[in-house]
């Protein structure tokens, strides 16, 4: 059953080989030029993020760049630090994300790659002992305002884990879970649209639709990950983390999912933190480089895996270290 | 000796102690499921389950002290279950970290361990006393408070045990604690959270002490709460002490009665784990 989609995978794999980059250069450059053309007119106009540069400049010295601010970003991080007890285990992150981009987080186990991921959607706040100071900002709106819901807050911002995590529930009632919890379906037939739409989008439609109502935790890793995927799209979030989401799949599997995050940031911002130098390379528009909790270096991913700017990037991505 | 025949031979030594420690546990129960089923058998008739407890030395049965124990047990599993069951909740989820559940747990864990006979006086104290006669509310409550810590202990290890991953994953939706705790987790631990409740029943349908100091007995047919009723246990304890032969062989086929139903709930308790399965696996 799985062949046909498994053997278009592949061919889209292969297809996606080397002359990939150019086409993702092109892509990514004319949103660098613009963002920049747009910052020479009216520097002043940027988001209050405009003036940082200089001051993290002066307060992190040569240890890593200073912050790109880009016009139109969803989350704008200054100045990050997550402790976990006295543990300090992110410091000084700035970063800006853009939207309809992937962002893709490279760096050793233990940098903080995940960590940083976590405070996006303050998932952090469910670790006990764990403190996040520094702003946050998701479409200008400081995430850690104690008058904001946090629960609404993870409404907006999507989140795929390193394991696949379906619920105990039928494979619709999985994708149903957000637009119900939410109140987003008035009635039952728009309930079944969003469900449809949304495992279509995930590609996993033509595979369950004779068995909506069998539990999804009977699919496979590759097809629970999909699953996750199309439940976290169905409620509309205007950000995607995911953690890892291939970590735990075959290359086929693997394969599918990228393709998939290849379409999805046609909509949405996807931050995805990887072990995979490979994958960030061929998902990414943009890629940060943590290093013992410090974002060393992030830019657009062509120029980070060909020219990178600092040592500590250099050594990760050539393999001399972790 | 080389070190890999003595390394065999401490394993030898392990397994023949640990087997004979195993033989010496299922020697005492085989003894003690043979006595009751060679005693019991005999004085099995339709009559037990329809004819009241019948006075010294003519025939009857154990109608009444069978409804009884089937009515207090209910009363008292739907009072300890819920609560129990919501205890449980608090320490695994709410206040999985918290200074107080810490002191919750200990306190259950010394409620789990107390003894039956001192919770029977504690509600002889507080319903029997105030009420002034023996009633089978008293004996319900009584038996409430001994499922309570078994609910809790239960509920909270099964709570426990749903992945992380999962509760992560409703909460990054944007669910509030208490719609993952009903949607995701409930369904996730359901059959070892109704496996905890059939063991508690088990637990209470057996329980002596508790009622010997709250519901006492009767010889007659009673629906009333509000008064002392026939169980058991009780009925047991009563009878087999008689001197009168038709008491001592209702009491062995009472015996008899109880041990099997717990059977029946364990297995039950089994079937129902195998058949939800792990994870709501049909």
């Amino acid at each position: 059953m799985n062949d046909t989609p498994d053997t278009n995978a592949g061919e889209v794999r292969r297809s996606r080989g080397a002359p990939a980059v150019p086409t993702k250069a092109g892509v990514a450059l004319p949103l660098e030029r613009a963002v920049r053309a747009r910052a020479e007119e009216g520097g002043l106009n940027l988001k209050p993020s405009g003036r940082q540069p200089t001051s993290a400049l002066e307060g992190r010295g040569a240890a890593a760049e200073a912050v790109t601010p880009l016009a139109d970003a969803v989350f704008i991080c200054r100045d990050v630090n997550v402790f976990y007890g006295a543990k300090q285990a992110l410091k000084n992150v700035s970063i800006d994300i853009a939207p309809r981009q992937v962002l893709a987080l490279i760096g050793p186990s233990g940098c903080g790659k995940s960590t940083f991921l976590r405070c996006l959607n303050r998932m952090n706040d469910t670790i006990p002992g764990a403190r996040v100071t520094g702003s946050i900002k998701l479409d200008g709106q400081d995430i850690h305002d104690p008058a904001l819901d946090v629960v609404q807050l993870r409404a907006r911002i999507g989140m795929v884990f390193q394991k696949p995590n379906p619920f105990p529930k039928s494979i619709y009632d999985n994708v149903a879970y957000g637009p119900r919890i939410h109140g987003l379906a008035r009635s039952r037939a728009q309930l079944d649209e969003i469900v449809c739409s949304s495992l279509t989008r995930a590609g996993l439609w033509d595979e369950v639709k004779d068995r909506l109502r069998s539990p999804g935790t009977g699919l496979s890793g590759g097809q629970q990950q999909r699953l996750c995927i199309a439940r976290t799209i169905a409620v509309q979030p205007e950000v995607i983390l995911m953690d890892e989401p291939c970590s735990a799949l075959d290359p086929v599997a693997t394969a599918r999912i990228e393709d998939l995050i290849d379409e999805l940031c046609q909509s949405y911002a996807i931050v995805i933190v990887t072990h995979s130098m490979q994958q960030a390379a061929r998902v990414s528009q943009r890629t940060g480089y943590f290093h013992l909790g410090e974002l060393i270096e992030v830019g657009d991913t062509d120029r980070i895996f060909t020219n990178p700017r600092h040592r500590l990037t250099e050594d990760y991505i050539t393999g001399r270290f972790g | 000796m080389s070190r890999r025949a003595l390394r065999s031979l401490t394993n030898a030594g392990a397994l023949a102690l640990s087997g004979l420690a195993t033989a010496i546990g299922l020697f005492f129960l085989g003894a003690i499921l043979w006595t009751l089923v060679k005693n019991g058998v005999g004085g099995m008739s339709a009559q037990v389950f329809s004819a009241m407890t019948p006075p010294p030395g003519s025939s009857g049965g154990l109608l009444n002290a069978i409804y009884g124990s089937v009515a207090m047990t209910v009363i008292g599993i739907a009072i300890g279950g819920p609560v129990g069951m919501l205890a449980g909740t608090y320490l695994a989820e709410y206040g999985r970290h918290s200074r107080l559940s810490t002191v919750i747990r200990f306190v259950n864990d010394v409620l789990l361990s107390a003894p039956s006979i001192i919770i029977g006086l504690f509600v002889y104290q507080l319903l029997v006393v105030r009420m002034g006669h023996f009633s089978a509310i008293a004996g319900a409550v009584a038996l409430a408070i001994i499922a309570m810590p078994v609910t809790v202990r239960t509920t909270e290890d099964m709570l426990l045990l749903v992945p992380q991953g999962m509760k992560d994953a409703s909460t990054a939706m944007g669910a509030y604690p208490w719609r993952t705790i009903l949607s995701v987790i409930y369904p996730a631990a359901r059959s070892g959270v109704v496996t905890g409740l059939l063991l508690a029943v088990a637990r209470i349908s057996g329980e002596t002490a508790p009622l010997l100091f709250t519901a006492l007995n009767n010889q007659f047919w009673s629906s009333n709460l509000g008064a002392p009723m026939a169980n058991l246990p009780v009925v047991i304890f009563q009878f087999a002490l008689s001197p009168y032969p038709n008491w001592q062989q209702l009491a062995w086929s009472g015996a008899l009665l109880i041990t099997a139903s717990i059977l029946v709930l364990s297995i039950a308790a089994r079937i129902i784990v195998s058949s939800l399965g792990p994870g709501g696996r049909r």
